[in-house]
């Protein structure tokens, strides 16, 4: 539990907020490059701020200010022709990056891009999206950074053939056993969470320890402040942002990559479209018809009853809380213990900007964040005696096969 | 025609600091015995154990606020789908599987609870703040 206080510290992002500000040190998705195929300009809305993709003067894309609307809604995409660029407002610098437009909205110089797999690897072994969630941005990254709730909400009760699993995630057979990684969860719902703090946010171990000696090991990572890298898959990895578009709205950006084939673009997009409606990325399924719940479908088939697509679960369990998580009311378990180290990081941002010390931020000094690679983010299985270095391996050979350059040595 | 919506609409009550009555008893003969209830503004959930017991709780998760309207009733209670903390009729927290073995969190886990009460074929809810037996002396005949 925490204060009321504290909560709208960590959770409010407008301009001139604590929080606001740590973010503004950071490149922003701000829209999928595939939105600039529409006339400019392009709105956006992005922290709280009213904005448009346009090119200046010189021709330069960037994300100008724009005058809202009477009463325009959070989520809203006016057209071309009613958007009206407001002169005075701050313009911002913008960079198109493996299919997301990326725009710095803070002070100064922005920091440089980290040298992470999602970024390293060529335009075709990654893929991007994005969808909306109702909710503010906070919960959404805390979902992602919560190794022992896929246990439970992503549960189902009977596995797919992992055969017909391209795209989706934990349909996998675990390297080197016969179990999916639907099973391991199902079965080991109790994992041992362990937390690192690292030069790009925090690495986050869970240990599934198995009956025959042997420990299933997940790793995952929140990078600082608002995304997470996260295994899909053997072949691919996301890397996921939850970008606020106001204090109650957030899109999540993800970026595919894969470390073998190039990515099947038009399946993923396919898969995905269905999903969602366009020009906003809104979800079909949503509050308004109870993200497709079936009661008997959970009794005999998943554990939410709301279908196979993991992305909905998720959905439905931050939106749930309301728009913005009542924290005063929480009680964290030792399940939460990266939650609770990420708030904790979060906090010690909101000090050090306080006080002028930007550079005592994660990735800010633009030497040491062309030096950061990885994150190492995978699931495999080891002996309990050996997990340590079997997952390291594990993450050196898929590497060392990789088309791209994924070398971390 | 369109099915039935698989949570039904929220019944929205505002009443005195008495008993109250919520619903009749039928209501809730359905194959998933649950309701969702604003009872003066708060947010709860009206559901029916399979001992045959009412509970009437916080919608909320005590864990991270998750919405339990969706929950799934089994094993004698209403388990969250988010990480499966369960709870019983009174909102006692009974397990928390995700939680090492040895925990014993759970115990000091309760949700914001309403008496309720069957009389007469209707469900009623208790608003006082009067002990038990007053509880008792003003129930509904």
């Amino acid at each position: 539990m925490i204060s009321e206080k504290l909560n709208q510290q960590i959770t409010q992002i407008g301009p001139d907020t604590p929080a606001g500000d740590v973010l503004r040190c950071y490149w922003q998705p701000a829209a999928l490059e595939e939105e600039l195929d529409a006339p400019l300009p392009v709105p956006v809305t992005l922290m709280g701020e009213r904005l448009a993709l346009v090119r200046d003067t010189a021709g330069a894309l960037v994300l100008a200010t724009r005058l809202p609307l009477p009463d325009e809604p959070a989520i809203s995409h006016p057209d071309t022709g009613e958007i009206q660029i407001d002169t005075n407002g701050p313009s911002y610098p913008v960079v198109v990056k493996k299919g997301i437009v990326f725009a710095y909205l803070g002070q100064g110089e922005p920091p440089a891009f980290p040298n992470f797999d999602c970024f390293r690897a060529d335009d075709a072994h990654v893929f991007a999206f994005k969808g909306l969630w109702e909710c503010n941005w906070l919960q959404a990254l805390e979902i992602g950074i919560d190794p022992a709730h896929a246990s439970f909400l992503h549960r189902f009760l009977e596995d797919e053939d992992p055969a017909n699993s391209y795209g989706k995630q934990f349909r996998d057979k675990v390297a080197s056993t016969d179990m999916t990684v639907s099973q391991v969860l199902r079965e080991y719902p109790r994992p041992d969470i362990d937390v690192e703090e690292t030069d790009y946010g925090l690495k986050i171990t869970a240990l599934r320890h198995m009956h025959d000696g042997y420990t299933h090991v997940r790793i995952t990572n929140q990078i600082f402040p608002e995304a997470i890298c996260i295994p899909m898959s053997r072949e691919m990895t996301i890397t996921q942002w939850h970008v606020p578009i106001d204090d109650e709205h957030c899109y999540w950006y993800t970026l595919f990559t894969s470390f073998k084939d190039p990515v099947n673009k038009e399946l993923m997009r396919a898969q995905r479209l269905k999903e969602h409606v366009l020009p906003t990325y809104a979800p079909k399924k949503n509050r308004g018809n109870f993200y497709g719940y079936d009661p008997r479908e959970q009794e005999t088939t998943t554990y939410t009853g709301m279908g196979m697509d993991i992305n909905v679960h998720d959905q439905w369990a931050v939106e749930g809380m309301g728009a913005v998580q009542d924290r005063t009311r929480e009680h964290l378990g030792r399940s939460d213990k990266a939650i609770i180290r990420y708030r904790r990081m979060l906090r010690q941002a909101i000090k050090a900007l306080e006080s002028g010390d930007r550079q005592a931020l994660p990735m800010q000094d633009a030497s040491a964040a062309k030096a950061i690679i990885g994150p190492l983010s995978n699931d495999s299985v080891a002996p309990t005696d050996n997990w340590p270095g079997i997952s390291h391996e594990a993450d050196l050979e898929r590497r060392a096969s990789c088309p791209w350059d994924a070398s971390i040595s | 025609m369109a099915d039935p919506a698989p949570i039904p609409a929220e019944l929205q009550i505002d009443a005195p600091q008495t008993w109250v009555r919520l619903i009749e008893s039928a209501a809730l003969d359905m194959p998933r015995p649950l309701i969702p209830v604003r009872l003066n503004g708060k947010r709860l959930v009206l559901f029916r154990d399979e001992a045959g017991s009412l509970g009437l709780i916080g919608r909320n998760c005590p864990h991270r606020g998750a919405d339990l309207c969706y929950g799934r009733l089994e094993d004698n209670g209403l388990r969250c789908p988010f990480h499966g903390w369960h709870f019983d009729h009174t909102g006692q927290c009974v397990e928390q599987p995700a939680e090492p073995e040895d925990s014993q969190m759970y115990k000091a886990i309760k949700i914001p609870m309403i008496p309720v009460e069957e009389r007469d074929g209707s469900i009623w809810a208790y608003l006082g703040t009067g002990s038990d037996a007053e509880l008792i002396k003003e129930a509904p005949a």
